[in-house]
């Protein structure tokens, strides 16, 4: 296996058996593979089982066929090499900012001062330096996922996973999380996986989109995004990469069910 | 609109003084508006006594429950039985308080975290603490008078017996309210079983645990004035009893007062704790709203 793969899913299963509904095949077959420095966005209508997918992926779910590996090992449980970043932000509100992003560093046995250090270094980089002692409830809800953000990245995880992250931000602050994220990415080098159901936030974001639809077999589709950073949202290339998305979510989406793509 | 603009406008009053002269007149508007319904309820008594309505001797008027109070608190030339002994009264039944109730919060919490937190402990402990709490604890006395006998143990016993449910009970809804999300961010940080429960678990649980400890101190009260009608010979629950088959209505009512006091006042020192270490849950669920 080669070394800069970070991520790799081999025909991974996972499904739900329930008395009533019988059994649900959410993730049949699936196969990804994340590269190091790769920042891959996962779309898809809702329920389509993208957090599913980035729950075993995290630790927090086991598999019911297939294989999760990161960096080549597979995976047994969560843990500080898999860094997730909750919709909901999930700071620990009795703790200030500083607090909330050292407690994963005490929790790997780094000292006082040097927790400390990194702690105020990633505040930094998410742009919260000044608001180290802040408690975390009086924080705005995107400065509290700046918080949740710089939690995960001080904790050098192998690969960031990012579900929803930005979705109870209004538009304004989306558009200056979505920009100095790329902006982060690029100076840590970090793996990302990142999952939305908006087209515009995955073709702003990603070097890679991998599209997923409820009940399919496999991967919808995938699309590599060259397009020069920072990207025009409003740009010719930018609007046909969004149509040619999606129309390869909707092709496969099957008329029965309820679904949505913003 | 015109209405808004004036609406945001600072009140005159407001400007004049400082910040903190403005708060402390606010806090004594409220404070009065709170004493005019307790204020009318003594006038209505004063007058009912004064007319005739009750007989001096079955309901003392407001001004011979305070003389006796006063007497009782501080002595008084013609001597009388409970001249001066409110002190020691205070001291005998606060001790049993304390002492029962920090018994019953420090094993109501220590019993309670792992009964919330580790499923076997749960099913094994669930069971009996359904089983006993629905005995009134009244029930308790006979048998805590065999074990424990008429004195400071018997009391002691049935104060933190009683009020250790509320505390218990209260603690495991806490911990196995505590957010699951906390969970999963305690496994992704990389916490151990003991670092998820110390860290993470029991800070989530306080808000529910302050609620069991406030409830147990209502109840510690009841049982520490039970204790003292059934066998204690001290105590204001005893003086209140004493006083009571001596006819002495107007030391009786003394007493009442002064269980509600204290009562109230102990329940006031932990609202000031709770203040102090859930500064964080009264603002979140100040902004929820
Ligand atoms: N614990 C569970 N038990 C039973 N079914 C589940 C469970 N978790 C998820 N599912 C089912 O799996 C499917 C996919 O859920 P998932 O949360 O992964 O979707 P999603 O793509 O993340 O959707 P959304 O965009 O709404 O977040 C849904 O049909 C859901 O009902
Ligand atoms: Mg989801």
């Amino acid at each position: 296996m080669q070394n800069n793969v970070i991520v790799s899913c081999e025909h991974l299963m996972r499904s739900f058996t329930s008395k009533d509904m019988g059994i649900n095949h959410v993730l049949r077959e699936i196969n990804l593979q994340l590269n190091q420095g790769d920042f891959v966005v996962l779309i898809g209508p809702s329920g389509c089982g993208k957090s599913t997918l980035l729950n075993i992926i995290a630790g927090f779910d086991k598999p019911t066929g297939g294989t999760v590996m990161v960096r080549g090992a597979p995976v047994r449980g969560p843990g500080p090499d898999k860094a997730m970043v909750f919709q909901d932000y999930a700071l620990l509100p009795w703790l200030n900012a500083r607090e909330n992003v050292e407690i994963g560093l005490r929790l790997q046995g780094v000292g006082t001062r040097e927790r400390r250090c990194i702690a105020d270094e990633f505040l930094r980089l998410v742009g919260l330096g000044h608001a180290a002692e802040r408690p975390v409830y009086k924080l705005s809800g995107g400065m509290q996922q700046r918080v949740s953000i710089a939690r995960a990245l001080a904790l050098k995880p192998t690969v960031l996973l990012m579900d929803e992250p930005f979705g109870a931000l209004d538009a304004f602050q989306r558009a200056i999380m979505h920009k100095e994220l790329v902006q982060i990415w690029k100076t840590t080098n970090a793996s990302i996986i990142f999952v939305t159901h908006s087209l515009e936030e995955a073709l702003f974001l990603g070097n890679r989109v991998v599209a997923m639809t409820p009940g399919a077999v496999g991967l919808t589709g995938e699309i590599s995004i060259d397009l020069p950073r920072p990207r025009d949202p409003m740009s010719l290339e930018f609007t046909a990469l969004k149509r040619k998305l999606f129309d390869m979510i909707t092709a496969h989406i099957p008329d029965r069910t309820e679904t949505f793509v913003e | 609109m015109g209405t808004d603009s004036k609406a945001v406008r600072t009140p005159a009053s407001a400007s004049r003084v400082g910040p903190a002269m403005g708060q402390f007149l606010g806090t004594l508007r409220e404070t009065s508006i709170g004493l005019v319904v307790p204020g009318l309820f003594i006038l209505v008594w004063w007058i009912a006594v004064a007319a005739g309505v009750f007989p001096e001797a079955v309901l003392p008027s407001p001004l011979a429950v305070g003389r006796a109070l006063v007497e009782w608190a501080f002595g008084a030339r013609d001597a009388g039985p409970y001249s001066g002994t409110l002190i020691d009264g205070i001291a005998a039944s606060g001790q049993r308080v304390l002492v029962g109730y920090s018994i019953a919060s420090i094993l109501g919490v220590l019993i309670g975290v792992p009964t919330g937190f580790f499923p076997l402990v749960g099913k094994l402990l669930d069971p009996l603490i359904h089983l006993l709490r629905p005995i009134p604890v009244t029930a308790w006395v006979p048998l805590s008078l065999i074990f424990f006998g008429f004195g400071f143990k018997g009391a002691v016993f049935l104060v933190a017996f009683g009020s250790f449910f509320p505390i218990v009970v209260n603690t495991i809804e806490g911990v196995r309210g505590a957010n699951r999300m906390l969970v999963k961010v305690g496994g992704m940080l990389g916490a151990s079983k003991f670092e998820l429960l110390r860290s993470f678990i029991l800070p989530a649980s306080l808000p529910a645990i302050f609620v069991g400890l406030r409830l147990g101190i209502g109840l510690a009260w009841v049982l520490v004035i039970v204790a003292e009608l059934m066998s204690v010979k001290a105590g204001i629950g005893y003086t209140l009893l004493d006083a009571y088959s001596f006819n002495r209505y107007d030391v009786v009512i003394a007493a009442m007062i002064m269980l509600g006091l204290m009562g109230f006042f102990s329940d006031r020192i932990i609202v000031g704790i709770q203040r102090v270490l859930l500064r964080w849950h009264q603002e979140v669920s100040i902004h929820a709203e």
